[in-house]
């Protein structure tokens, strides 16, 4: 065992003692499910906090070597933090924290009808293996730990097994997420084989050495793998499945955090692993990203179910972070590392972002799921009276997703900006029209997405409620606000004092790439190259915290000396007001749906039953408009198809026959005598 | 076609000719109504004309005050969508059952200070509606009227006026 800073390992083994600890306690049998909840998630509490200190201190420059030999073959679970790895460790126990205290009050309900005690396990290996993935140092250690964080989450996922579409979920995500360790496994043992070692930190030196066919084959292999992870399009399909399915804490941590791993394989293989690559890397990556931005953000439009509209978002702002991505490989490959680190910069400070605001909007939802047990927006409504303070948090949630300043979102997606428009100091034209179009992909993301988040908090918070539940709702417990409460914090935070984060953040990216980021920052003010773009975010904030309170002291003022008299909202003078003559989410979305007909291809039906008496009255109504999936029915169907056919084909081989299988076995014998002789 | 361009070409001017002086009339109640406004609510007039069960024919004289020859809006003066906007009800009609609640509501939603004209002989004293089992009474039976404009239809500078004398009238 190899034994660096004494601090890092220290945090290091704290962190996962704790991990352990609420691992071994939800196993406890004891008479009341209380002890698996309150401990097992207190114990992950507990850990995350020691992860996020661990992280911190590495992005300081800790650094650590730990290695348990005899665990694994071949040079043992081989662990190291480099600021790349610490950076990730940030944003997995950012999550991390708010999910498990969330947990302890969220998993209350699932008391008496599923194991709290599997799940609290789960949570703790899940959380575990996701700090360990980031940790990893060679091949098996790290494949073995994306097998476990992979498994603990599915199980996680299926927690609703009673229900079909829960397992058809968990299903779909284990079919996917399977092909994608597949795909790592082949490129990770051809980049094995072709750098002679399985350690991930010599293959920097030794894969700049390989032909460019092999690494081309090793790029798309691991870019396949890590993407399925992250969902790009088109391996997005078990997000939008998966994520409604699982509990909500487990959802805030598989979107918000989850899918970031596959953000950091891609980096580590862009460049660290691979190093500088061709330019139809980058703009691979890019123009995916972009794809993903859009199409992800227009399904999050249309859909009713709260939680697959922010399954389909992660989809999107996962494109956004490929689009620094891809930016800054294609700046790398045309060797302007100033413009590469910034880009990255603006990637990764997405991711982290995305981790914020996604998990507070998943705990929203799940809030939401929690008071009034559904998660289709046409049964809710009026939720702002009933749970506040829950709508408060969402309500930021939404205001930093859809980029809105003051909040986290729009400096990332301004900095993505930044770089994306910088790319004219590329000479390349082809280049620059792979940019442009991203540029043109992120301006009409963040359009819908604004679209899509009034929507989503619209039809969910205001007005009247469309259902007796919606009705009756009633605020949640506090350890489900306190986490919402400190995930808006840090999307206020990480909105007006991008400093704290973008110090690290340019170390880290230093150290990755050799290339200062090219951008100036101080505590008020970030400019990007030279003079080309400039934004004060702290200034921001103030300017419209001034703006605000200027409006209400106006109104203070006007309001002074006046009568005062309230009475019912007016509408139209109607007797009745109820929630059948509010505007719906289906209603809401339509002109996207019709704007946008050649992606959804809407179905639609008008079903009448009259009146046998007379056509002047009608009985029923009835009104389909259901929109398909594109890729599902394009790119899975066929696929799927395909592979029952051929396995139809070899079906012929398994007769049953035992004479025949001996035949089988004589054959494979003689045939591996005459290749060895 | 051709006849048709014939018929237009060969049709005169078949509108009433005006009476003499009555556009500088018009001006002047016009200006009128726009200083007691501008006294009484601190801008110019704005109205919301509310139906509560006329046979529209004093929906076709208020209609007259927007056309080119009064032309209302010169003045300040507007027609709004809510009453939330309005400063000033125009109600036409006998009060119907089925009006007479949004009425009400229309009324209180309108931000005090308010006037409320009733407009024709209906809103008066409902009229030959009167006694009809849809109607519920005359518009002072719902609400408070400053002011009445009779006729049947009444002309749309007797409208001005029943606006001028509500708004005389001290509140």
């Amino acid at each position: 065992m190899i034994i660096e800073s004494t601090l890092m390992v220290d945090l290091f083994l704290v962190t996962f003692a704790c991990f352990s600890a609420g691992a071994v306690a939800a196993l406890i049998p004891t008479p009341s499910s209380a002890l698996a909840r309150v401990v097992g998630h207190g114990c992950a509490l507990v850990g995350a906090i020691a992860a996020i200190a661990f992280g911190v201190a590495g992005l300081a420059g800790g650094s650590m070597e730990f290695i348990v030999p005899d665990l694994l073959p071949i040079g043992g679970a081989a662990f190291g933090v480099d600021r790349l790895s610490a950076f990730f460790v940030v944003v997995i126990a950012l999550g991390a924290i708010p999910a498990a205290l969330y947990a302890i009050g969220y998993t209350r309900e699932y008391a008496g009808k599923h194991s709290l005690a599997a799940m609290a396990f789960a949570f703790n290996v899940f959380v575990a293996a996701m700090i360990l993935v980031a940790l990893a140092r060679n091949v098996l250690t790290f494949l073995a730990l994306w097998e476990i964080m992979a498994l603990a989450s599915y199980f996680l996922l299926i927690t609703e097994r009673e229900r079909d579409d829960t397992l058809h979920a968990g299903w779909v995500y284990f079919v996917m997420t399977h092909a994608g360790f597949a795909a790592l496994l082949v490129g990770f043992l051809l980049l094995a084989q072709a750098t002679g070692t399985i350690s991930f930190t010599e293959w920097g030196a030794a894969a700049a050495k390989l032909d460019a066919g092999s690494r081309n084959l090793i790029f798309v292999l691991l870019a396949l793998g890590f993407g399925t992870k992250a969902g790009i399009i088109p391996l997005h399909v078990w997000l939008p499945l998966a994520h409604p399915a699982a509990p909500s804490h487990v959802s805030a941590l598989m979107s918000g955090v989850m899918i970031k791993l596959g953000v950091y394989g891609l980096v580590r293989v862009a460049f660290d692993w691979l190093g500088v690559g061709p330019l139809w890397w980058g703009a691979t990556i890019l123009i995916v990203g972009a794809v993903s931005g859009v199409l992800g953000v227009l399904y999050a439009l249309v859909d009713a179910d709260l939680k697959r509209v922010l399954a389909y978002s992660s989809v999107e702002n996962i494109g956004i972070i490929m689009l620094g991505l891809g930016a800054a490989m294609l700046f790398q490959a045309s060797n302007l590392p100033g413009l590469a680190a910034l880009a990255l910069v603006a990637g990764l400070y997405h991711a982290l972002n995305h981790a914020a605001f996604k998990s507070l909007l998943f705990m929203g939802a799940g809030a939401v799921l929690h008071a009034t047990h559904t998660r289709n927006m046409e049964d809710l409504g009026g939720l702002i009276k009933r749970m506040p303070q829950t709508a408060i948090f969402f309500l930021i949630g939404s205001l930093a997703i859809a980029a809105l300043p003051p909040f986290n979102g729009f400096f990332s997606e301004w900095l993505t900006f930044q770089s994306l428009l910088l790319s004219f100091q590329i000479s390349a034209h082809t280049v620059n029209l792979i940019f442009a179009l991203g540029v043109a992909a992120l301006a009409l993301t963040s359009g819908l997405a604004v679209a899509c988040f009034v929507r989503a908090f619209g039809i969910t918070f205001l007005a009247l409620p469309r259902s007796e539940p919606a009705a009756l709702a009633r605020e949640v417990a506090w350890t489900m606000r306190a986490p919402m409460a400190l995930l808006a914090l840090a999307c206020v935070v990480l909105g007006i004092a991008p400093s704290l984060v973008l110090a690290p953040l340019e170390a880290t990216v230093f150290d990755l790439m050799g290339g200062h980021a090219d951008m100036r920052f101080d505590l008020t003010a970030v400019v990007a190259n030279g003079e080309f773009g400039w934004v004060a975010p702290l200034w921001i904030a103030v300017g419209l915290a001034a703006f605000l309170m200027a409006i209400a002291l106006g109104l203070r003022v006007i309001r002074a000396n006046k009568q005062w008299r309230y009475y019912e909202t007016w509408g139209c003078g109607r007797a009745l007001q109820t929630a059948r003559f509010e505007f719906t989410a289906t209603a809401f979305a339509n002109p996207f749906k019709r704007v946008f007909a050649l992606l959804y291809r809407p179905v639609k039906e008008l079903d009448i039953e009259f009146h046998p008496e007379s056509r002047y009255f009608v009985r029923t109504i009835a009104y389909y408009n259901e929109g398909r999936l594109i890729f599902e029915d394009a790119l899975y169907r066929p696929l799927l198809r395909l592979i029952q056919a051929l396995a139809r084909e070899a079906r012929v081989l398994q007769s049953g026959n035992v004479h025949r299988y001996l035949v089988y076995i004589l054959a494979t014998l003689v045939a591996l005598l005459i290749l060895t002789v | 076609m051709t006849s048709l361009f014939e018929y237009i070409l060969k049709t005169p001017v078949v509108t009433e000719a005006l009476k003499p002086g009555d556009d500088a009339q018009i001006e002047v109640i016009s200006r009128q109504i726009d200083d007691h406004a501008r006294k009484r609510f601190g801008r110019s007039l704005h109205i919301r004309q509310v139906d509560a069960g006329s046979c529209n024919g004093c929906e076709l004289e208020i209609g007259a005050l927007n056309s080119p020859y009064y032309d209302l809006e010169r003045f300040g003066m507007h027609f709004v969508a809510s009453p939330r906007h309005a400063d000033c009800l125009l109600v036409t009609g006998p009060v119907t059952r089925n009006m007479a609640d949004p009425l009400k509501r229309t009324y209180e939603a309108t931000p005090a200070p308010k006037i409320v004209v009733a407009i024709g002989d209906c809103a008066h004293d409902c009229g030959v509606f009167a006694g009809g089992y849809g109607v519920v009474g005359p518009v002072s039976a719902i609400l408070p009227v400053d002011a009445v404009v009779h006729g049947c239809p009444p002309e749309p500078r007797e409208i001005l006026l029943g606006i001028l004398a509500a708004l005389e009238r001290q509140p």
